[in-house]
């Protein structure tokens, strides 16, 4: 007994003192987590070696780190919206009570709140930049149609997360937003209305489209999500990243991934999580009055970037703007179809370098323009044209109620 | 009445009355036979002889309530329905195109009679009160037709229920059948009744009431003067006619010392303040500027008058930053029912304040705003204690960019460490930073 209790704590020696090593796993050996037969028979310490020892081309820099950036912030989703779902209720009597108790009452609620949704925003920019750097570098020509493909559906599938989400919070911004634009979407030809109606699964926005959204958000999408990503990294590792224009194939080993790019990606990362949460705690996203469709708010406050756009292209081109948009950006995934030489430069295809840059110029001109505007829903001109109609003054063009402050007493 | 004596005879009444035989069938003049009347084929060209050549009219009254009551054209005009010659059917007593007189006289046949208007509801004492009306006075005492008869308020062919949104007397429509007359400057300049009250009441705070909020409670111009028995109210029934609706207003004032006031000394009442027709709330900076219309300027009463304004403002300061404070805990996502709630009884306070402002009584006002004031601490504190938590939240910044600066200058040196290790590597890369 005493021999055998001898041989254990001998074997446990061996073990600790081989943790000491530079092993990859080396804390989680010393911690027992690899004892034993998965630490002999798996290989996963020399498949991490060897993952982390493979050596990207020496063109690869920091202006490829958006894609990384753009998968850091989807984790931060990922891991954020789980925390949120611990708490959040998606029904229409406890969605708005559950928000408020996350953000005033889950301790550090605010912060992961605020985070999901800032980095919702953020991972838009990161897609978008990482995408202007695969087209104009024209990265998405053959043998890579395969890669910006997949990258332009997760574009869509992060849209679709947003768009779904934005109407969980029930409040009153969010659900009359998300009216307007199931409003917009309604009225795309021949599909509009069946979209909307599978979407909604009411005559309007309500609790079945909140039971709708909140399913999509955390249980399709999702899945969505991570097989695209699956099959994006795949296509990535199979065909490397695009050398510059002009490149000129050389001996050159290239560096390895591990420690170079990682030391960068943990630079970059660190900055984008810092900047993520600084955003967080000081531009919270502030709460509406809780949901109802009987009142239209006053104004609606946009919280993502995309409504920002949405916004900017149907107050200045109308519902045809919006629409058109969404083509311009159905057409960039097919792009690859249409230019497939991968000989000449993009300045020698004025008709795609435009289309790329109207979409990714559009979608910036439209986001600074979307924030100017102070969105008031557009039903609530209904009101203001019958009042104009009957040609009654409105009570800021007469003296009745000088000082405004019989306004300023009304109940908050 | 026939009296079943067996149950044969009792089935001899039961099949006549399904037949529309039956002799015990009394006579309606009501809903029930003005219904039959219309769906019977009399109604029609062809039985009936006025649509021959006043089709026009037809419709027009189908839309009225008349047309429901079995009221029919010869029941005003006269003549015989049943012919079809214009000598024969405007024969015996065809009256024609009504007069304002003859107008008014043949509404009152019906209208005057209790027994017949019991059962719509109606009240019978119309003609009477127009006989105590300006109107009525000008019409029947002094024979003058710039009076209006009923047949110019009530449309004579479509007459409408007065709560029907179509009728010429419905709220929102009333004042606009007033002023056909009284926005008329060449009628009333004879009366040297000025014109533009229906603009003026339509800009008042009744009128913004009544037409953008649809607040039927707000008065149009029967509210005030009346609608049969019209008539603009005497100097010293203006605050009764306000107080009809303003209650408690008006018992605040007649307990401050403009309600105390008596004869050639007594002011108007409300309208020397809120005006009549353009009715305006006086609003709170004004308050001492209006003194000043009748009181010498630094007198006391206007001295008062500032002491009231400066209660009303400190009140007023007081609900703006409560209701600035629940919205910025709203924003802020805090549960706010007890917020609200306190906000709604401080706003009740207020509401009563500014009805006791018109008692003059400085005291018991100021007892008041203390009430607001503390209720608005009460709301303020819980937005301070948020505000603090939200200043908190920018401190964690501080560690949190500590640690990412750390990171990225530990990574920045190991990398730049690497960089000179291996300059050839970097060297040939040719798109770093």
């Amino acid at each position: 007994m005493l021999m055998r209790v001898r041989t254990w704590l001998g074997q446990i020696g061996d073990d600790i003192r081989q943790s000491t090593d530079a092993s990859l796993l080396s804390s989680l050996r010393f911690m027992g987590l690899l004892y034993g037969r998965i630490d002999r028979e798996l290989p996963i310490d020399q498949a991490l070696r060897k993952a982390w020892g493979r050596r990207l081309p020496s063109y690869v820099g920091w202006r490829h780190s958006f894609g990384g950036i753009a998968y850091l912030l989807f984790m931060v989703l990922v891991v954020t919206g789980v925390l949120l779902s611990f708490y959040y209720r998606p029904s229409v009597d406890e969605a708005y009570a559950s928000l408020q108790y996350i953000a005033t009452e889950v301790p550090f609620g605010w912060l992961i709140r605020d985070l999901h949704v800032w980095s919702a925003n953020l991972i838009v920019l990161a897609i978008l930049a990482h995408m202007a750097r695969v087209f104009f570098t024209g990265a998405y020509r053959p043998p890579r149609e395969t890669s910006w493909l997949v990258g332009v559906l997760l574009l869509f599938v992060v849209l679709a997360f947003g768009g779904t989400g934005y109407l969980l919070p029930w409040d009153q911004w969010a659900y009359w937003t998300s009216t307007e634009v199931m409003n917009v979407i309604g009225q795309t030809p021949i599909v509009g209305g069946a979209i909307v109606g599978l979407l909604t699964g009411d005559v309007f926005v309500s609790g079945a489209t909140l039971s709708r959204f909140f399913a999509l958000h955390v249980i399709v999408l999702p899945w969505a999500a991570f097989g695209l990503l699956v099959l994006h990294f795949v296509v990535v590792r199979k065909h490397g990243t695009a050398p510059p224009r002009g490149h000129v194939e050389t001996q050159d080993a290239g560096t390895p991934y591990y420690p170079d790019h990682l030391l960068r990606m943990v630079i970059v990362s660190a900055l984008v999580l810092a900047v993520s949460i600084s955003l967080a705690a000081l531009f919270p996203r502030a709460i509406g009055d809780p949901a109802t469709p009987f009142e239209i708010p006053e104004r609606l406050v946009s919280s993502w970037i995309v409504v920002d756009v949405s916004l900017g292209l149907i107050r200045t081109m109308g519902v045809w703007g919006f629409v058109g948009f969404s083509a311009l950006g159905l057409l960039m995934v097919i792009l690859p179809l249409v230019d497939r030489d991968t000989e000449k430069g993009l300045r020698r295809k004025p008709v795609v370098l435009g289309v790329g840059l109207l979409f990714f110029l559009g979608f910036l001109a439209f986001w600074a323009v979307g924030q100017q505007i102070d969105s008031v829903p557009p039903s609530a001109g209904i009101e203001t044209r019958i009042l104009e109609e009957r040609a009654i003054p409105t009570p800021g063009a007469s003296d009745v109620n000088a000082g405004g402050d019989a306004e300023a007493r009304q109940e908050p | 009445m026939i009296k079943p004596a067996s149950p044969f005879g009792f089935l001899l009444i039961l099949a006549c009355s399904f037949a529309g035989l039956s002799a015990a069938r009394p006579a309606v003049a009501g809903t029930a036979a003005g219904t039959a009347r219309i769906q019977d084929p009399a109604s029609s060209a062809q039985r009936y002889g006025c649509l021959v050549c006043h089709a026009d009219k037809r419709r027009a009254y189908q839309l009225g309530i008349h047309s429901d009551r079995g009221v029919q054209c010869h029941d005003c005009h006269g003549g015989n329905p049943t012919a079809f010659e214009t000598p024969e059917a405007h024969g015996g007593d065809f009256k024609g195109s009504l007069g304002k007189l003859e107008s008014l006289e043949v509404c009152s046949s019906c209208h005057t009679d209790p027994n017949q208007m019991r059962q719509y509801g109606l009240p019978a004492d119309q003609i009477a009160e127009l006989r105590t009306s300006r109107h009525g006075q000008l019409l029947l005492v002094e024979g003058n037709l710039d009076a209006p008869t009923c047949s110019d308020c009530h449309d004579p062919h479509t007459t409408l229920r007065p709560d029907d949104a179509r009728s010429g007397v419905y709220p929102t429509n009333i004042s606009a059948t007033c002023a056909r007359c009284h926005d008329d400057e060449s009628l009333m300049a004879p009366y040297g009744i000025p014109t533009g009250q229906v603009a003026e009441h339509r800009h008042s705070a009744h009128g913004i009431a009544l037409y953008e909020d649809q607040n039927f409670a707000a008065p149009t111009c029967i509210g005030c003067h009346g609608s049969h028995a019209a008539l603009p109210p005497n100097v010293g029934e203006i605050s009764n006619v306000c107080g009809r609706c303003h209650v408690n207003v008006r018992r605040a004032f007649d307990l401050g010392p403009h309600g105390q006031l008596e004869g050639g000394e007594a002011p108007l009442g409300c309208t020397d303040c809120h005006s009549n027709h353009d009715t305006e709330r006086v609003a709170t900076e004004r308050i001492a500027q209006t003194c000043e219309g009748c009181h010498e300027a630094g007198g006391a009463e206007t001295t008062l008058g500032a002491e009231v304004e400066q209660v009303l403002r400190r009140a007023e300061s007081e609900m703006e930053s409560a209701a600035e404070a629940v919205e910025e805990l709203v924003r802020r996502g805090h549960e706010v029912s007890d917020e609200r709630f306190r906000f709604r009884a401080a706003l009740s306070e207020f509401r009563n304040l500014e009805m006791l402002q018109h008692t003059l009584d400085l005291q018991q006002m100021m007892d008041v705003e203390r009430l607001i004031a503390s209720a608005s601490m009460d709301i303020r504190g819980k937005a301070e204690v948020s505000a603090e938590e939200k200043w908190e939240h920018k401190l964690f910044l501080i560690p949190i960019w500590f640690f990412a600066l750390g990171i990225v200058f530990l990574a920045g040196y190991r990398l730049r460490r690497l960089r000179s290790e291996t300059p050839d590597v970097e060297g040939t890369a040719g798109n770093g930073p």
